[in-house]
């Protein structure tokens, strides 16, 4: 791209700090790229994806069926401002590389060193128990630690997924969210690719977290990834993704669909950096059922994009299972981070607890959008919302719209909101420590998140503080 | 036991009811679905425990016995009224059916 251009194109994407660029926001050339399907969503195009990946007959009719729920369905009129996508201005597959390796030295010399600049290949050798790296439409890297995969883990792309463990893929598919779900699951569901499959066999411990890695490279481009987690009785997993794209001047669109089985006593937590550029519409739906006794988490962490709607949700199905979701959004100059979770009580003695917290500076909106439900004989249950917002400046702006229907005479709920200005009192205070101010404020929003940096593993929460630290700097004056 | 009392309700005649066929009667202003899978009978309430709108009207897969709800896509078994994929958790009632006199009548 020429200079110029870049330049401008720079200008245009607001708020961002420069470092973005720098270190996520590059774009690799797309020679050699094997596959680019042009721009725009119809029949044909579904149904050359399910072709191109030979796809059995039940997965072409189930994207077909999808594709006519998307196109029938309205935009949802709630939470952001969905009418911008224009749907067909969109590549929904590209295929960047031909092969799905287990080595990196076999990924494309453009994509490694992509992943080489985001320091994937080095936090798998440090502290991971596999990786999944998906670059465009696909996959192109995925390894499991060797004594997980003796013991029965499968960590997979969906589409090898697809292929090699079919009947057990179909068995859930779709279960936890069906494609009438919504318009977005719809369209995942039409044009789904790539994605992790991940089956923890009961009593199966994956003591190292697995992480997933998404990146978006081409322009205008559709990242429609699936993911399924399958926690069989008693198992632990701890599944992490990551996401960045390059910063272009024009839009592209993320949606996913993320579905999880937590079965008797298993335990999951599923972990989101969310880094997205500013020009991508990030709409994920994500949904998870925890069978008896056992817990499921998310930790949701939404910086980037340039609308992020997503609401993690939890239905207890079974007693004693336990639910949390942990969400963190930072919304600066040009974002909108319309986030939050759902808990549903749908047997008794369950458990749950949501704590959000928001953080909107420089014009940013941060919204906090979350349903609990008690069902009609959840008796016992137990649950806590607590949803906190900090204003860094007088342009933010914070909503919250909490949710609450209790059907259950014999539930203990409890609920807690707060939206507080970062105030001069507040400044003066630190700054009277001999801080500076721009120091001070980094402190009191790092003090703000702690509770849920706190809950990552240390990597990562040195990278969350550091990514916040970020788009902090300039904030002041 | 149960000790709710039953009322008999005529649906329609059996001939007006194919295999593959549906239809929605209303009684006592609830809605109820009648269902011909492949020659069997199956009766729903016509509410989706999910959000409490029509179901019935939704596509529906003679087949499997089970229909799809036209707005969130949870689909329910008909013969037992639970749902078997999310976002309903809870099972709709079920409503025995049979012929009387070559007419098909709910137990309700």
């Amino acid at each position: 791209m020429a200079t110029a251009e870049a330049l401008a194109e720079k200008k245009k994407v607001e708020g961002i700090n420069s470092d973005y660029e720098e270190k996520f926001g590059f774009h690799d050339p797309e020679t050699g790229y094997a596959y680019k399907a042009p721009k725009g969503l119809n029949r044909e195009i579904v149904e050359e994806i399910s072709n191109y990946k030979n796809e059995p007959e039940w997965m072409r009719e189930f994207r077909l069926k999808a594709y006519e729920t998307f196109e029938s369905r309205p935009t949802p009129q709630w939470g952001g401002d969905l009418d911008q996508i224009d749907f067909n201005d969109i590549h929904y597959f590209v295929r960047a590389s031909e092969t799905n390796s287990r080595d990196w030295s076999e990924v494309p010399e453009d994509i490694k060193n992509t992943f080489d600049r985001l320091g994937i290949p080095e936090a798998e050798r440090k502290f991971l128990s596999g990786v999944g790296a998906q670059y465009e439409s696909e996959v192109v890297y995925h390894q499991v630690n060797e004594k997980l995969e003796a013991q029965g883990v499968i960590f997979t792309d969906m589409d090898t997924a697809l292929r090699e463990h079919e009947d057990l893929l179909r068995e859930y598919w779709a279960t936890i969210i069906p494609p009438n779900d919504n318009k977005l699951a719809a369209l995942n569901s039409a044009v789904w690719s790539g994605g992790s499959f991940v089956y923890v066999p009961a009593g199966v411990k994956v003591e190292m977290p697995l992480q997933a890695y998404f990146r978006i490279n081409t322009e205008n481009m559709g990242q429609f990834e699936r993911t399924l987690i399958i926690a069989e009785e008693g198992s632990d997993v701890h599944y992490i993704e990551g996401c960045t794209a390059p910063v272009y001047s024009s839009d592209s669109l993320h949606s996913a669909v993320v579905e999880i089985v937590a079965k008797k006593d298993a335990r999951v937590r599923y972990t989101t950096v969310q880094n997205w550029s500013q020009n991508v519409f990030n709409l994920v739906t994500k949904r998870a059922i925890a069978h008896e006794g056992a817990t499921m988490e998310w930790v949701d962490c939404n910086l980037g994009s340039k609308l992020t709607m997503k609401y993690p949700s939890i239905y207890l199905l079974g007693e004693r299972a336990h639910g949390e979701i942990l969400s963190i959004a930072f919304a600066g100059a040009g974002q909108h981070q319309d986030a939050g979770g759902k808990i549903i009580h749908a047997a008794p003695k369950t458990t749950s607890s949501i704590f959000s917290k928001s953080i909107s500076k420089d014009g940013g909106r941060s919204t906090y959008r979350g349903l609990l439900e008690v069902a009609d004989g959840a008796t016992e249950t137990r649950s806590k919302v607590v949803c906190d917002a900090l204003l860094l400046d007088e342009d933010s702006r914070s909503d919250t719209y909490p949710t609450i229907r209790i059907d259950e005479n014999d539930a203990d709920m409890g609920h807690e909101a707060t939206v507080s200005k970062v105030g001069d009192d507040m400044l003066f205070y630190l700054q009277s420590r001999g801080l500076n101010e721009e120091d001070a404020s980094k402190m009191i929003v790092n003090g703000f998140i702690e509770p849920v940096t706190k809950e990552l593993p240390m990597e990562y929460a040195v990278e969350l503080n550091r990514l916040i630290e970020l788009q902090m700097e300039g904030s002041i004056g | 036991m149960s000790t709710e009392e039953t009322t008999t309700v005529t649906v329609c005649p059996a001939t007006e009811l194919g295999p593959g066929e549906r239809v929605i009667i209303e009684h006592e202003g609830e809605p109820i679905a009648v269902f011909n899978a492949g020659g069997e009978l199956f009766a729903i309430e016509d509410r989706c425990s999910h959000d409490d709108g029509p179901l019935a009207e939704g596509e529906w897969y003679p087949a499997d016995c089970t229909v799809e709800c036209p707005r969130h896509g949870s689909i329910f078994d008909l013969r037992t009224g639970k749902p078997k994929t999310l976002p309903a958790f809870q099972p709709v009632r079920t409503f025995k059916v049979g012929i009387t006199d070559e007419n098909i009548t709910l137990e309700v």
